[in-house]
């Protein structure tokens, strides 16, 4: 047994080790640099949104595949690929095909054995997908219900290239940066440090920062509560898939499928 | 242990999506505003969640409840405001919830209480067997393993000098178990070896008054909360103490035993000098008898007839000889009556020359009895020995009489007497070429009234000479042994000490 036959371990480095403060740094200031730009007139409105895409989901998937001990360049490399597939989707709808740049790019990386300690490892879980898809798919379709029976907002079935690209942006960049980072850097971290609970409320409350913060979401009350409401359940789940799975993959179907049917809701 | 498994149990999740999109069904197909009475059939699954498995089962199963109700009250609320059918439907909800959050949490606190009477019971039962400390441990790791529903469990214990381990080689230094060992206090780490899944460690000291008698160890690819912590620490106090209580029981059979024991042999012993004593008395009334009968006989003889000076000489010489040997054995009676009150003999200690002694007791058996022949022999020089003369002599008169008593007539008995090679002493040594003595019965053959088995038909004898002889060596401050092989012969060897 560990305990008994092996030397104690020193103790674990602080939570926040091995964090691209360099690279972080770089990212806030181009942000800032395009946000004063479009302000003046000298860059056009799309060219923040590119450059937004790739800093704040860029800043997450570098800081989790640096705490993963992937190495700066897998950070930069990451950024450059949601650069380019924010590029191309901002061009021509058809551009949103090169976010799919990014998940490919991840899997690369979990075959060739770098990403273990995010939980992009084989095997795949298949079971704990299927529950992650169930879950994303209860509360998805729970949204929609509620959403069309409270708000009388209706299925945007007529727009499927405006819910196409959206669903291109969540796999190529929103789910993996926020569950590689939320699930596969954050919460595994916490969970080896505090309790299963500590871990979850501190992945859960920064998830939530992280989507009140995003300037997509509707900032009307009653949209922003539904949020707070739906992504608490969907983090606090994922939390609950990565801890008995010890897989990424689970989390990221159940938020793929979630956000596939926000992606479904129109105006009313 | 089982890696706990997504899928495992799936007979109640699917009964219970089941029963919750009946219900869904219902309410849908009614088009109820929330008020439909259908609403509390929720209730239903949400009590087997809670039943069945605890606060998370009945949480969830709440949560899922609301979440599907929700969508059926909220929009009255949003469309008529809080109407008395929206307000039962709010009810509704809240009851539901917390019947299976606290529901839940109750019945997790009434499983986990009953787990743990059934770890006791079951350490218990693990720990009363019999046998070896580590067999005990290994016991109850199985029984551990199972209940506590961990991936490893193990044990280091104290015994005497050493430690015994139940679950690893040995206890390496620097590791948590030799840590809480050492300090007494429990200690956890939330993840020991980095795996995809953290894998919680957990060690708590066995106490027992107040000191750790050894430490339990739990591992567990999971949760390990603090809850569970706290109950291991009292488990780890109750193992110690069972431990201690065991150890005690242990050494107190085996100290019942030991008693036993000795009062079996102390019984053993104390029949057997019963049952010598019975035999002495009735050989040492025979052996008193026979000088008494020889000199009543010549001494009526005498009286009554007119015998030739030489026939009257001869039957005087005999009688002598019978009343000195009806005084050697009232002298050992006395001798021994004061060995078994504990008093040494009687001496009156002065410078004896040796050789004087040896020759006089030689020729009394050489005159008495010619049936060996005695050769005697001296060191030059031999120095005086603080002695009592009568009790030299009788040493040396017992130790010839069962010399020749034990040999075939014809045989050699041997008597020789040297200086001790450190000096301060006399050594005298009486030898025999008779059957010997088996190495057994040489390790009592000092003892009062023993008569070795062998002896008892081909000889006479009392059984206390050896013993007497053996008082008045060391009443001298001497030694003596007998040293002896079968078919050779025997030697004893006794030691004075000389006059400086």
């Amino acid at each position: 047994m560990w305990s008994i036959e092996e030397p104690r371990r020193p103790p674990e480095r602080s939570l926040f080790a091995d964090t691209p403060i360099g690279l972080l740094s770089a990212l806030a200031a181009a942000a800032l640099t395009t946000l004063v730009a479009v302000r003046v007139g000298a860059l056009p409105e799309a060219a923040m949104r590119v450059v937004g895409v790739a800093t704040a989901h860029g800043a997450l998937l570098a800081t989790a595949l640096a705490w993963a001990g992937a190495g700066a360049r897998a950070g930069l490399m990451a950024v450059g690929l949601l650069a380019v597939a924010a590029a191309a989707a901002s061009l021509h709808p058809a551009g949103a095909l090169v976010y799919a740049g990014v998940p490919l790019w991840l899997i690369r990386g979990a075959r060739a054995g770098d990403l273990g300690a995010l939980g992009l490892a084989r095997p795949v879980p298949w079971a704990a997908v299927s529950i992650g898809v169930a879950i994303g798919g209860f509360l998805g379709g729970h949204l929609l219900v509620s959403a069309a029976r409270t708000f009388g907002v209706q299925l945007r079935l007529d727009a499927l290239d405006v819910v196409l690209v959206a669903a291109a942006y969540d796999v190529g960049a929103n789910v993996p940066a926020a569950e590689t980072f939320f699930r596969g850097a954050l919460f595994n971290r916490a969970q080896r440090r505090w309790s299963r609970s500590v871990a979850l409320a501190m992945s859960t409350a920064a998830y939530g920062v992280r989507y009140l913060l995003d300037p997509l979401l509707p900032k009307s009350v009653e949209l922003v509560v539904g949020a707070v409401f739906y992504l608490t359940l969907l983090s606090a789940a994922n939390c609950w898939l990565f801890w008995r799975s010890g897989s990424l993959l689970p989390g990221a179907a159940a938020a793929l499928v979630f956000f596939g049917a926000y992606r479904l809701l129109g105006p009313r | 242990m089982k890696r706990p498994t997504l899928t495992r149990g799936r007979l109640l999740p699917a009964g219970l999506v089941l029963a919750f999109a009946a219900v869904t069904a219902l309410l849908v197909i009614e088009e109820s505003d929330g008020v439909s009475l259908y609403r509390h059939a929720y209730l239903v699954p949400v009590l087997a969640a809670t039943l069945l498995r605890g606060a998370t089962g009945g949480t969830a199963a709440a949560g899922t409840a609301v979440l599907l109700l929700g969508p059926v009250v909220l929009p009255e609320i949003e469309r008529s405001g809080l109407t008395p059918g929206a307000l039962e439907g709010l009810v509704t909800l809240g009851i539901v919830g917390l019947v299976g959050t606290l529901g839940g949490a109750l019945a997790t606190r009434v499983r986990r209480m009953r787990a743990r009477y059934e770890t006791i019971l079951a350490t218990q039962r693990a720990l009363a067997a019999a046998g070896p400390l580590e067999l005990a441990l290994a016991r109850l790791r199985a029984v551990l393993a199972a209940r506590l529903a961990v991936s490893d469990v193990g044990f280091v214990v104290r015994d005497g000098d050493r430690l015994v381990v139940s679950g690893g080689a040995s206890v390496a230094p620097g590791s948590i178990a030799a840590e809480v060992l050492a300090t007494g206090t429990p200690v956890f780490v939330p993840d020991a070896a980095g795996g995809p899944r953290p894998r919680r460690v957990f060690v708590t000291p066995l106490l027992a008054g107040g000191t750790a008698i050894g430490a339990l160890a739990v591992e567990r690819v999971g949760e390990l909360g603090a809850d569970e912590r706290t109950a291991l620490e009292g488990l780890g106090a109750y193992i110690g103490l069972a431990l201690e209580n065991a150890r005690l029981t242990s050494r107190q059979r085996r100290f019942a035993e030991e008693l036993e024991a000795k009062v079996a042999s102390a019984t053993r012993r104390l029949e057997e000098l019963d049952r010598a004593k019975s035999s002495f008395v009735a050989i040492a009334s025979h052996e008193l008898r026979t000088p008494l009968t020889a000199l009543q006989g010549f001494s009526e003889l005498l009286v009554a007839r007119r015998l030739p000076h030489e026939e009257v000489t001869r039957l005087a010489g005999i009688m002598r000889g019978e009343a000195r040997r009806l005084g050697r054995m009232v002298n050992d009676l006395l001798d021994l009556s004061r060995i078994e009150r504990g008093l040494p003999p009687t001496l009156r200690r002065a410078p004896v020359a040796v050789e004087a002694v040896i020759a006089g007791v030689a020729d009394v058996f050489r005159r008495g009895n010619a049936t060996h022949p005695i050769i005697v022999g001296y060191e030059a020089g031999l120095p005086h020995v603080d002695a009592a003369a009568d009790a030299l002599e009788r040493i040396l008169t017992n130790l010839v009489s069962n010399a020749m008593k034990y040999s075939p007539p014809g045989h050699l008995v041997r008597i020789r007497a040297r200086a001790a090679a450190r000096g301060g002493a006399v050594e005298i040594e009486v030898e025999d070429q008779g059957e010997g003595i088996s190495q057994s019965e040489l390790a009592r053959i000092f003892e009062p009234y023993y008569r070795a088995p062998e002896a008892e038909g081909s000889a006479r004898g009392t059984g206390i000479g050896l013993a007497v002889v053996k008082s008045l060596v060391e009443a001298h401050g001497g030694w003596i042994r007998v040293e002896s092989a079968r078919g050779i012969g025997t030697r004893a060897l006794f030691s004075l000490p000389s006059v400086s």
